[in-house]
């Protein structure tokens, strides 16, 4: 013990502690951006149940199983739950919050394009969890107005 | 040290000695039971997920049950005990005295871990590893999940128990001529992971005490339905549970230190940076619990302090790879058996930490939250770096206790096929 | 020599990556909503090239080091301490 220098280790040390402030503040800038919610998104209160999940609309409009949202529109999903703790995920557009129940979180999302996409609970939630799916159905902007 | 096979004794003698060495036979029989139970438990669900849908176990609360239960008996029945194996043999050779501190204590801690173990295995409770209230107090099934709670509870007071008597023989018992820097790492590594669980675990006790009496109906701190919140579980669950995993990963560190610096035919490259690298670890392993937590709806300024806090793990984990590449380097290593499995749980100690930089990063952790991102993650861990190095250990242990040698190609096999299935996993 | 090459890797964390970093978060400014999934992504693959940078050199280094120090190697001679028969 005892016969060599120390300094390599250092370096080693600062390359890596530079490292992790880069990764930590390009994840609190990323965050920043997502977790910014525009003044004008939509309400959509977003309730988990053993084992489905239902959708309220702004407007008062009640889906079960099925969300539909339009293009072009900001949405912000309040999400809570009715008896056990679920996971409200959309995967391919990365929203992912967990439904709590007596605790509203919001998460909000943006869609860019026309589609279908799952709705999946990740948080174990008993017997059926494994099928507790939703559709999320993303339609034209104009097909209402 | 003890040649069983040389000079063979009763087999009650070991079971009811209080001797260190004996204790820590008796731990080690049993993780090793265990291991093979949960590991064919993994089996079941492996081959159970090969194909979408049902095919071998018959319903999903089946399935449930069954990952609850090989997470419980793999972390709890499997490392605590090895870990607690190689520390009873070891730490009171290593600090030269002839016993820990309190042997009876040292037995009654180990005889804790088999009524514990029947408990969980005959409830087989369904509601994960985590536990996971309301579901668990609300609609969790039967008796199942009460002896759960009580069977963790037990688990911990035999982990308090061990990790008093661990802090006491080494802190009183070493020798007079040994000062606190020239003890060996592994006895340090068991120092620290001991602190940790002394202040982690009684979070976890109060927790499941809590949980109890919700479940009876009695309270409902964590019942929703009378005003509780789920979320002070987890956060009572993670702040026991976040340390927790470095009191795994500290005693399987602690013998790569054994391993790595003999096989090299050089002393360990830093000592002194080892034991900071340590006690860095124990304290940064409370900065970082609720970063299992972002998606629960946590505030932004939360979860960046959580994340800077699990960050900070990372220059000490590092450390202590930089430690063992510098060990190695202008060595003459022999690739035996355990110097071969050390290796390869540095390597995957490396992924397993860059896959946690990942989760840590609020934004990614969206992505990969209760996804198998999270479960590869900490299977590099525990089956990667953590079982790597207990079981090279347990190869190095090996004729030191028997007194013989095992078969070095069939160990060595054994070791690249696990090697390549953690590369799958 | 070998100061040099160090305080090169320095300087290439300090400088060169928040630089490279300015770069790449250009494109960040929303027009219109963000999109998440892009900032993501991108966040996603940032951190994946430099994990596997770095994952390359150290995995790269351990290999190197296991093939010239194993005891096989033609150029392996004794450790110091081998003599003495203490470490």
């Amino acid at each position: 013990m005892g016969h060599h220098s120390n300094w390599p280790e250092w370096i080693y040390i600062g390359v890596v502690i530079a490292l992790m402030v880069w990764v930590g503040s390009e994840a609190w800038n990323a965050e920043r951006l997502v977790e910014h919610i525009p003044a004008d998104a939509e309400v959509i209160k977003v309730t988990g149940q053993q084992w489905f999940w239902s959708f309220e609309h702004e407007d008062g409009t009640k889906e079960i199983g099925e969300l539909h949202v339009k293009v072009g529109k900001a949405y912000k999903f309040e999400i809570t739950s009715k008896d056990v703790n679920h996971s409200f995920n959309i995967h391919d557009y990365v929203v992912l919050l967990d439904a709590v129940p007596g605790r509203i979180n919001t998460v909000w999302f943006a869609p860019k394009e026309v589609g279908e996409h799952d709705i999946q609970c990740r948080e174990y939630c008993g017997l059926i969890h494994y099928n507790m799916r939703g559709k999320l159905i993303i339609e034209e902007a104009d097909t209402t107005s | 040290m003890v040649l069983e096979l040389q000079k063979p004794r009763p087999i009650w003698q070991i079971m009811f000695s209080t001797h260190h060495t004996d204790v820590g036979l008796m731990y080690l029989i049993t993780s090793l039971i265990f291991l093979f139970m949960g590991g064919a438990l993994a089996l079941a669900i492996r081959a159970e997920l090969f194909l979408p849908g049902s095919q071998i176990i018959a319903d999903s609360m089946t399935f449930n049950r069954m990952f609850t239960v090989h997470g419980t008996t793999l972390i709890f029945l499997f490392l605590l005990p090895f870990a607690s194996a190689v520390g009873n043999y070891f730490v009171p050779i290593m600090v030269r005295y002839k016993d820990m501190a309190y042997p009876k204590l040292n037995a009654i801690a180990f005889w804790m871990i088999p009524p514990a173990a029947a408990l969980i295995w005959l409830g087989f409770a369904d509601f994960t590893w985590y536990a996971n209230p309301p579901y668990s107090i609300i609609s969790a099934p039967g008796p199942a999940a009460d002896m759960w709670i009580f069977g963790l509870k037990i688990l911990g007071i035999s982990s308090v128990l061990g990790a008093i008597n661990f802090i006491v023989t080494i802190l009183k018992c070493k020798h007079p001529d040994m000062s606190m820097g020239q003890i060996p790492l592994l006895a340090w590594s068991f120092l620290t992971s001991s602190l940790i669980v002394l202040v982690a675990i009684p979070t976890f006790a109060a927790a499941l005490f809590f949980f109890f009496s919700d479940r009876l109906g009695v309270s409902g701190f964590f019942n929703p339905a009378m005003g509780g919140n789920p979320i002070a579980y987890a956060h009572l669950f993670w702040f026991t549970f976040h340390p927790e995993v470095y009191v795994l990963v500290i005693p399987a560190i602690g013998m790569m230190y054994e391993i790595i610096p003999r096989f090299s035919r050089k002393p360990i490259f830093s000592h002194s940076s080892g034991i900071f690298a340590f006690v860095l670890l124990s304290m940064v392993s409370f900065s970082s619990w609720a970063h299992h937590m972002y998606a629960t709806g946590m505030s932004f300024t939360e979860k960046t302090v959580f994340m800077i806090g699990t960050l900070a793990a990372v220059p000490a984990s590092a450390m202590h790879v930089f430690n063992f590449i510098a060990t190695m380097w202008n060595g003459r290593i022999k690739f035996a058996t355990p110097m071969m499995w050390a290796v390869g749980g540095i390597a995957l100690f490396f992924s397993a930490g860059a896959g946690g930089v990942v989760n840590a990063a609020m934004p990614l952790d969206f992505q990969t939250h209760d996804s198998y991102w999270v479960v590869g993650h900490f299977h590099l861990f525990v089956m990667g770096t953590i079982a790597f190095g207990s079981i090279g250990f347990l190869y190095y242990l090996f004729p030191y206790v028997t007194g013989r040698m095992y078969n070095e190609r069939c160990q060595e096999e054994s070791m690249i096929i696990l090697q390549s299935q953690n590369g799958l996993l | 020599m070998k100061s040099i090459l160090g305080l090169f890797l320095v300087l290439a964390i300090l400088v060169i990556i928040p630089a490279a970093h300015f770069v790449f978060a250009a494109g960040d400014e929303p027009d219109g909503y963000l999109d998440r999934r892009v900032v993501i992504w991108n966040l996603f693959y940032r951190m994946m090239t430099v994990a596997f940078t770095v994952g390359a050199v150290v995995s790269g280094t351990m290999i190197w080091l296991c093939w010239r120090f194993r005891e096989s190697h033609p150029k392996a001679t004794p450790t110091p301490y081998e003599k003495e028969g203490v470490w």
